[in-house]
């Protein structure tokens, strides 16, 4: 009994000290370059010891070509054999896609991994030609490694979503580096990351968040003005929307869903992915792309303003900035949204119930804001009433064939004052908004007085005619009759 | 006023002795018969003639013959002087009646054979009257200077360049240059409202003395007989009035013409804007535009153009020189050959007028 | 005349009213043709053909640095004479939202008043929301005078 308690103890002992020996990736059949080489102890095969391919049964020849069967290293390492010594250049890629690019061949070791990666490098920005003249900037070992490659998904492998970050940084921050290639590329961007909602996450060991190749590809990398790349202005909404939008995804955070639909709807979201207009913001206009974080909320105004100078300067000179800023109510959005930006409309003034002013203003409040929407709108109303009305009315007169081209011309200036007079608005200031809207409503009434003009001289020249016929018919029957009484009398007397 | 009247008259009668015109005219008359109402369209010519020349005069005072300034000055005219859209509008319609009254008028004359003696040199007036007046028409439509008309007159100039030898050199005149531009505008508007009134004016005034001294023409199977009473009209007062009267009507027309379909002025002539579809020029010239159009590019050694051209200026001289050759209507006896030629030319300009106009 | 006293009272009336509606006729359409001539030559109350397209005026009236609006059929077009002495030209609609732009000395763009766009002074959008630059026109100077026309 007691035997058998020790052969058991010894079986068990010895297969958990064989362990670590049974968990390593079964060899290749006959792999003699591996027992060479890590005989040699070099750092290629202490590398290959973990290497994946390595666990798929495929030897050092598998890459470097030769014979594995044999440990004579002449013909192990004869070009007969195949050898093809250490890869340089680009023939590195051709060799891994020589088998990555193959479906058949990945299929037969079992593999469900794409295929496409030689061909998207390629034709990728990292495919252009490297300064050196040797071959394109990166190959595959410039990310995955030579040696010691792993599965994505091991925490060992460099393009572990853990370690990818510090991959991509050891070239891009490499000032030295990229200024070779491209002098204006920024190098800032992990110092960036690190201060953004992602890169804190990140360091906080976070293996959801976005990291580099979340947003730019991994293989397919384009710069981000080739429109091919996910980071192109009119693709960024997209890319973003893979994480942002995925409810299941996101719902350790608390944070909404919804924004890439609202902003698809919104008027910067028609302008860029519908219009293509570039100069529209996607999700990185306002919130940064590196450094991506939302807005504080003093800072909303100052971030909308990049774009909207001229409302913000109002905006920060009225009495909201300093009001807003003591509740903590976010500046612009508060009235505007921030994804689903609508197109503004004169409705959003005032103190109805469809009106944004209402939602803080009530009719006896201290502020003035109350009486002050109130009449803003008033004067808004007007000056667009009185805009379309002369519209009408010239669009009349040239229906009737007036010649009213100069007065249209004119009330150009009326939509144009009506125009700066809705940005004025965000002086919150009567007076101010008075002077402009005063301006829109003083042409608009010169172009009525214009048209009212055009079509009473419409009436005029018809009435005129009337007039003209009836005097002229009053002549001719006076001359008919004359005629006719000439004629009674013998003809030849005058 | 009638005794002012007697005054005025007895003191140029003083000095003028009108007594001899008074009495001539008093025993003109204008026989009465099947056609009589194809004589007011003399005096309905005269009368558009005359509206002419007022509007035009009146415009003159607003318009600038400059390619830079033509087009504005018109939309000026019609927007922004008192009653200038009138003006011009009574203008430009008065010029198409008055091209129609004249074409009726000559064909009137043909038919009636008015052009036998002793009324040749009238016929001819008349006739070098009407090419002027078709001159008037194609110098005057350049004047707004706007697309159609720029792209009409390169046309039609053009066309007389084709003529061998002497084309060119006639064409370059016309045109103040090898393309039409504003030296064109200037050029035509020298013509349009110097050469051509100067012109038209002495045949006009050779043309109504003749009518004055000669008398209407009486249609031939009357002639041999003496009128009475009841075949002949006096021309002052009974005929003029019936003329005045239809004066009246026919400026009444036109004012509702100039109202209720105002004349077109279009777009701004772009020398560099390509022609668009459809350029023709004004009805008037359209049957000859459109029998071009039908003539094969080549007919035997000729190119079909200068064939047509050269055939069409045969056709004008021989047609203006009828009194010449027509043998039978100068001997005295019928003449049914011309009636035929004449009726033939008349559904000829029609038809062709209306497949220019259609096509 | 005929003899008056041959004829009954009737007919004199009727000779009479046939007179008066003959000279009154007459008279009212004298007038219905005297009245607008006379208006037309009455000068109108804006004197001169707005020259809409083509002559700005003489070099000389063009100060360097500045731009002018001129009306260009029914388009506003920008002429600018820069600080070296060139003369450029564009269309004065904003390629955003159609305002009329207007040449900013102080901070040398030509500047659009209604949302703060900025093109240099190529025409080309250089800040705010513009999307696309402004179309250029030709400028010609003949003799003395400057003419803006379009491109062709």
């Amino acid at each position: 009994m007691a035997l058998v308690k020790r052969i058991i103890g010894l079986a068990v002992g010895g297969a958990l000290l064989l362990l670590p020996i049974i968990s390593l990736p079964a060899p290749a059949a006959q792999d003699k370059c591996y027992e060479c080489h890590s005989t040699l102890g070099d750092a290629p095969s202490k590398a290959f010891l973990v290497d994946v391919h390595r666990s798929k049964g495929i030897s050092c020849a598998g890459c470097h070509g030769g014979n594995s069967a044999t440990d004579d290293m002449d013909s192990a390492m004869s070009a007969r054999a195949g050898f093809l010594g250490v890869p340089k250049g680009d023939d590195i890629s051709a060799r891994c896609a020589s088998c990555h690019a193959d479906e058949s061949k990945m299929r037969s070791f079992g593999s469900s991994l794409p295929t496409n990666q030689y061909a998207n490098l390629k034709a990728s920005v990292h495919g252009a030609p490297a300064v050196s003249g040797k071959g394109s900037i990166a190959q595959c070992i410039t990310c995955h490694h030579a040696h010691g490659i792993l599965h994505v998904k091991d925490p060992r492998s460099p393009v572990n979503h853990a370690n990818v970050v510090a991959l991509c940084a050891s070239c891009h921050s490499n000032a030295a580096l990229i200024r070779q290639y491209n002098p204006s590329l920024p190098i800032d961007q992990l110092e960036k990351y690190k201060t953004s909602v992602h890169g804190m996450r990140y360091a906080k060991g976070d293996t959801k968040v976005a990291v580099c190749v979340s947003c730019h590809g991994t293989h397919d990398i384009f710069s981000s003005k080739d429109v091919r790349s996910k980071v192109y202005p009119t693709n960024i909404p997209g890319t973003c929307k893979t994480c942002h939008a995925d409810a299941d995804y996101m719902k350790a955070y608390g944070i909404p869903t919804d924004q890439y639909e609202k902003y698809a709807a919104s008027v910067h979201g028609i302008a860029l992915l519908q219009k293509n207009d570039v100069s529209a913001p996607a999700c990185n206009g306002c919130h940064g792309n590196h450094g991506a974080t939302p807005p504080g909320v003093e800072s909303i105004s100052a971030v909308c303003g990049t774009c909207h100078a001229l409302n913000a300067d109002l905006f920060s000179k009225s009495p909201h900035k300093r009001a807003f800023d003591a509740l903590g109510v976010p500046e612009c959005e508060i009235c505007h949204g921030n994804h689903g930006i609508a197109p503004p409309t004169d409705a959003m003034l005032g103190v109805d119930s469809a009106a944004v002013c209402s939602q803080c203003h009530a009719p006896d409040d201290s502020s003035r804001g109350f009486a002050t929407a109130r009449a803003m709108r008033k004067l808004m109303d007007s000056v667009s009433v009185t805009e379309q009305r002369a519209g009408l009315l010239i669009g009349e007169a040239e229906q009737r064939g007036m010649e009213v081209s100069e007065a249209k011309f004119q009330l150009r200036d009326a939509r144009q004052f009506r125009l700066q007079a809705r940005t004025a608005v965000h002086a919150f200031n009567e007076q101010q908004f008075s002077d402009v809207a005063h301006k829109s409503l003083a042409v608009s009434e010169a172009v009525e007085g214009e048209a009212r003009a055009a079509l009473d001289e419409f009436v005029f020249r018809r009435t005129g005619l009337g007039v003209s016929t009836l005097i002229i018919t009053v002549l001719a029957v006076a001359l008919f009759l004359t005629i006719r009484r000439i004629e009674k009398k013998p003809p030849g007397t005058s | 006023m009638n005794t002012l009247w007697k005054k005025t008259y007895a003191w140029i009668d003083e000095r003028v002795d009108l007594r001899q015109l008074v009495d001539f005219m008093g025993k003109k008359y204008v026989p009465v018969h099947r056609g009589f109402l194809w004589y007011y369209f003399g005096g309905v010519t005269l009368f558009l003639f005359i509206i002419q020349v007022i509007t035009g005069i009146l415009l003159l005072l607003y318009y600038k013959a400059s390619d830079q300034l033509a087009f504005e000055s018109i939309q000026f005219i019609m927007s922004k002087v008192q009653f200038g859209w009138l003006i011009r509008s009574i203008h430009s319609w008065s010029a198409n009646l008055f091209i129609l009254s004249a074409v009726i008028h000559m064909f009137s004359v043909m038919f009636e054979r008015g052009y036998r003696a002793p009324r040749e040199i009238t016929w001819l007036t008349g006739m070098f009257m009407l090419f002027l007046g078709l001159g008037f028409g194609f110098s005057g439509y350049l004047l707004p200077w706007n697309e159609l008309a720029y792209f009409a007159t390169k046309v039609g100039t053009e066309i007389p360049g084709v003529i061998p030898i002497i084309g060119k050199p006639v064409m370059e005149f016309l045109r103040g240059g090898p393309d039409v531009t504003g030296a064109t505008l200037s050029r035509f508007f020298g013509f349009h409202v110097a050469v051509f009134p100067g012109l038209f004016t002495v045949f006009l005034g050779i043309h109504l003395l003749l009518v004055q001294r000669q008398g209407m023409s009486i249609p031939e199977h009357l002639e041999h007989e003496k009128l009475d009473e009841s075949k002949r009209m006096p021309f002052f007062p009974n005929f003029l009035l019936r003329d005045l009267l239809l004066w009246l009507i026919v400026l009444n027309v036109l004012a509702i013409l100039a109202v209720f379909f105002p004349w077109d002025l279009g777009k701004k002539a772009d020398l560099f804007a390509s022609a668009p579809a459809g350029i023709h020029p004004e009805w008037y010239f359209l049957f000859m535009f459109q029998t071009l159009k039908y003539i094969p590019s080549k007919v035997f050694f000729m190119d079909g153009e200068v064939l047509g051209v050269l055939l069409f200026g045969l056709a004008f001289a021989l047609w203006t020189l009828i009194p010449f050759w027509d043998r039978r209507t100068a001997r005295g006896s019928a003449s049914r050959r011309v009636t035929y030629i004449a009726l033939l030319a008349l559904m000829y300009i029609i038809v062709f007028t209306i497949l220019g106009w259609l096509l | 005349m005929e003899d008056s006293h041959s004829l009954t009272p009737a007919e004199r009336s009727k000779r009479d009213f046939l007179k008066y509606l003959l000279t009154g006729g007459l008279l009212a359409w004298l007038a219905s043709v005297i009245y607008p001539i006379i208006s037309y030559l009455r000068p109108p109350q804006q004197t001169e053909v707005v020259v809409e397209s083509v002559k700005v005026g003489p070099l000389s009236s063009l100060a360097k640095d500045s731009g002018t609006i001129v009306r260009f059929g029914n388009r506003p077009v920008i002429l600018i004479r820069t600080a070296t002495g060139d003369l450029r030209a564009f269309s004065a609609v904003c390629t955003h939202l159609e305002c009329t732009v207007q040449y900013r000395k102080d901070l040398s763009v030509i500047w659009c008043a209604c949302h703060n766009g900025k093109y240099d002074l190529s025409g080309r959008n250089i800040d705010g929301p513009p999307p696309r630059p402004l179309e250029p026109y030709r400028v010609v100077i003949q003799g003395d005078d400057v003419y803006v026309s379009k491109m062709s």
